[in-house]
């Protein structure tokens, strides 16, 4: 066993970890500080990493940096909820607003290969009219997108990460085989398959970044249960041992436990590297591109951090929309008590989906979709939930003995883009001296009758699969965009359809906080289209000489 | 299976049906007779003596396991391993029996087997179409396979016309009106595709993720059409089929050595064994195809002299 991976650097001396062999070490290509590289990208989650991995393959000089430090799944990941919340980004972040969101464990992650370390592995395309949902569903905005060239980039992810899926998909066109089988049903996934069977809707295996089936050096998954704290097994296919090998093995350059804290730009509006702190000394990596892929709060806050004179309002920021429109999921869910036995906790957390109300747009008070899965929370987890009921002392022990006869079922909910929904900077500063991101959030009323319309259907659902004592969790949300919205106008958006700064040519934005709209899907699967998207956008530039 | 009784059932289990395999196995290779020289007719029955227990064989380590994770939830779960163990008997029995007579116990035996695969079938079927999803890829996959207890039928048919092929009162033995070796290979014909679909099936499950997945899902077939052409053409001689069977037999075999190294490939390999005996790809399925390719050379070998 090495010594603890936040202490030192593990990409470093030419080399960095095996991730699929205990103690091993795979060679790295190393780029010097002054060596002006074609692409220094910031952050090595869905967005970076798959984007380092494809510009890597397609010849360029890459380095990716990531706060966080290069795990061992194999070795260090515990079957302890408290110690894996080290996958959790958790430095100091300000939240306010009407409905404050709370950040850290299932919205940020800080660790090479990002929140895809502890993900959850739901891996959906989006419906195709999202990309046009102002002018065909009447609310949002418009990606300047069309569907079609991303069901062919979500066809590419699915096969890269061997997405274990139905036969056939309920819901929207016609897609292709996912690569792997569906997992087998637990229980908690079959009370949520009663339920729709029992009020006429369809569901689904929900398609999962987890192996069905071996697949190389990685094992299939072996229903351990505990996804969301960091994959021992390797079956998760985060961006950790899937991309991150793949760009090492390109040429890449990962620089792990580096904290990005400026875009440098010059005078011709140019940026030209990015200031970084590793092993306690700042320093300057050259570069010809930067990407920026910190995700919603992350991502505008080192683009204002990095103002200048010329561009006093923080860079890509002549539109003013910098950090506005910051959207999340609500993530509310019913529970309930089953005569059976459950064990919700046992496999993926959400083997079973619907996506009726994605689909469905007769019998609704409100504008956007939602999905709903089955859930498995793990106990610490499931302590803190009846927690935030007020239960206490005996109750609490009470309620925590019917544990494992619990079921739920929880929404990915869309919520509206709203531009006073934001990220900008606190006065209060971090470890690294820079100061944090204030978050501020509020639901509007259409959130609202979003979020009762899917908990009155779900309490339908889940009486009607068996369960009793129903009750409501109702303040959580999951997953952020938004922040650097992409548009086809410099005056509405920060970034072009092909993630690239209107105002810095060479600064281009990777993560979901491209997103112009959130739907009701997890966002995953179309941060990585995206990504595979920007990189074939940006060979196809470099070709004809226009980066 | 976590308590310390469970696991003890657990690898007692496991032993029995891995020895009764390796007789099977056994008893599959014996080639020669017990003394005497036997008439063709007896060289055929014994060969699908031997072939219906190598199958038994199989269907007893199968279904021995595969219960064994479903916790026996029903009692009459108990009953394949059962049947399965005394058609591997009986195989035994008849495998080295030189007499052109039928055997009242052993025919007894190979009757109950059949109507266990047809009860077995229903069993499946209902536990399919229990669940959510109904009749679904889904359930095809994770429910109680719906091909499994054919192979016990299929083993109590083998058997069962050993019966009547070693019983010949004519010299050209006849099986349900038809020349013996004609119905033979008509039945293990229909049984290589049958068990091609389950392999299918169950490779599909694994997304061919390994391109020998691909081997039982195309020599197995091809092997059967050869066989299907002899049962219904003219009786002659035919090389082709008799190597395709030859490979189908070997490939049985192999198969067990990919599943081997399959099991290998999940979390902890062979040292957790208890659990990816289980979760890994079935070792005792493969060696059906051998079985049936015994005796789909017993049936080429009787068609060959015009039965």
């Amino acid at each position: 066993m090495c010594a603890d991976a936040r202490e030192r650097p593990r990409g470093a001396h030419g080399r960095a970890p095996d991730v699929f062999r205990r103690g091993g070490w795979v060679p790295m290509r190393e780029y010097d500080d002054r060596d002006a590289v074609d692409f220094a990208i910031v952050g090595t989650g869905a967005g970076g990493a798959t984007l380092a991995c494809r510009l890597a393959e397609l010849g360029f000089r890459v380095v990716a940096f990531d706060a966080g430090a290069w795990w061992r799944p194999l070795e260090e990941f515990a079957s302890d909820e408290e110690h894996q919340a080290k996958l959790y980004w958790t430095d100091d972040r300000l939240c306010d607003g009407a409905d404050p969101v709370r950040l850290g464990s299932n919205n940020s992650g800080k660790a090479v290969g990002g929140s895809t370390v502890h993900f959850a592995m739901v891996s959906l395309r989006f419906r195709p009219e999202w990309f046009k949902a102002r002018s065909q569903l009447g609310y949002g905005a418009d990606w300047p997108l069309d569907w079609r060239e991303m069901w062919r980039y979500y066809a590419r992810v699915e096969r890269a990460l061997r997405i274990a899926g139905p036969v056939r998909y309920p819901w929207g066109p016609h897609r292709g085989r996912y690569p792997y089988r569906a997992h087998e049903l637990n229980e908690a996934a079959l009370v949520l398959a009663r339920g729709a069977e029992a009020l006429g809707i369809r569901w689904t295996p929900t398609p999962l970044a987890t192996l069905s089936a071996p697949r190389g050096p990685a094992h299939p998954c072996v229903y351990r249960g505990f996804c969301v704290s960091g994959c021992a097994t390797n079956a998760k296919q985060s961006a950790l041992v899937t991309w991150i090998p793949r760009a090492l093995a390109a040429g890449a350059e990962i620089r792990d436990l580096a904290m990005v804290g400026r875009v440098a730009v010059d005078g011709a509006d140019r940026a030209t590297g990015v200031e970084y702190l590793r092993e306690g000394r700042w320093r300057f990596q050259r570069a010809r591109n930067v990407v920026v892929a910190g995700y919603a709060v992350e991502t505008p806050r080192l683009l204002l951090l990095s103002a200048t004179g010329r561009h006093p309002q923080g860079l890509a920021n002549s539109s003013g929309l910098l950090g506005r429109y910051f959207t999340v999921h609500a993530n509310q869910a019913v529970w309930g008590t089953m005569d059976d036995e459950i064990r919700s906790y046992k496999g993926p957390p959400s083997l079973a989906i619907t996506e009726h109300w994605n689909y469905a747009d007769e019998g609704k008070d409100f504008f956007g979709g939602y999905c709903y899965m089955s859930q498995g929370p793990l106990p610490v987890v499931w302590a803190v939930t009846q927690g935030g009921r007020g239960l206490w002392g005996k109750p609490l022990r009470a309620e925590m003995q019917k544990y494992n006869h619990q079921a739920g079922l929880k929404i990915v909910g869309e919520t509206l883009p709203q531009a006073d929904n934001r990220v900008t900077l606190a006065d209060t500063k971090d470890a690294y001296g820079l100061p944090v991101a204030r978050v501020t959030h509020a639901y509007c009323d259409n959130d609202r009758r979003l979020i009762a319309h899917s908990m009155d259907f779900m309490s339908r659902a889940l009486a009607a699969a068996g369960a009793r004592d129903l009750w409501r969790e109702t303040d959580d949300t999951c997953h952020m965009a938004g922040t650097a919205r992409m548009g086809d106008d410099p005056h509405c958006s920060v970034v072009d359809a092909d993630c690239r700064s209107w105002d810095i040519r060479n600064l281009w934005i990777c993560d979901g906080s491209v997103f112009p709209t959130v739907g009701g899907v997890n966002p995953s699967l179309t941060i990585q289209a995206l990504a595979l998207r920007t990189a074939d956008r940006i060979a196809a530039l470099a070709g004809r000489g226009e980066l | 299976m976590g308590t310390h009784s469970g696991h003890g059932r657990l690898g007692a289990g496991v032993t029995a049906g891995v020895a009764g395999l390796a007789l099977a196995a056994w008893l599959s290779g014996r080639r020669a007779a017990r003394g005497t020289a036997s008439t063709e007719p007896v060289r055929a029955a014994r060969a699908c003596h031997r072939s219906s227990a190598l199958l038994a064989g199989s269907v007893l380590a199968d279904s021995a396991m595969e219960h064994e994770r479903g916790a026996y939830a029903n009692p009459a779960m108990y009953v394949p391993p059962l049947m399965a163990a005394l058609v591997l008997l009986a195989g035994a029995h008849g495998g080295g029996d030189a007499r052109p007579q039928r055997h009242r116990v052993r025919h007894a035996v190979y009757g109950g087997a059949m109507a266990t695969g047809v009860a077995g079938t229903g069993f499946h079927l209902y536990n399919i179409l229990k669940r959510p999803g109904r009749w679904s890829w889904h359930n095809l996959f994770h429910a109680a396979p719906l091909g499994a207890p054919m192979a016990l039928l299929l083993a109590g048919g083998l058997g069962l016309a050993a019966e009547r092929v070693r019983h010949g009162r004519t010299r050209v033995p006849r099986l349900l009106g038809r020349p013996a070796g004609q119905a033979l290979g008509l039945l293990v014909g229909a049984g290589l595709l049958g068990t091609t679909g389950e392999a299918a099936l169950l490779h599909f499950r694994g997304a061919f993720q390994h391109r020998a997945m691909v081997l039982p899902v195309s020599l197995p077939p091809l092997a059967a059409a050869a066989l299907l052409h002899a049962a219904v053409a003219p009786p002659t001689r035919r090389p082709l089929a008799r190597w395709l069977l030859r490979l189908v037999r070997l490939l049985g075999w192999l198969g067990m050595a990919f599943h081997t190294r399959g099991i290998a490939r999940r979390q902890g390999g062979w040292r957790n064994w208890s659990q990816n005996l289980f979760a890994g790809p079935p070792l005792p399925a493969p060696p059906s195809f051998s079985a049936l390719a015994v005796a789909g050379l017993a049936a080429l070998r009787l068609r060959e002299k015009r039965a």
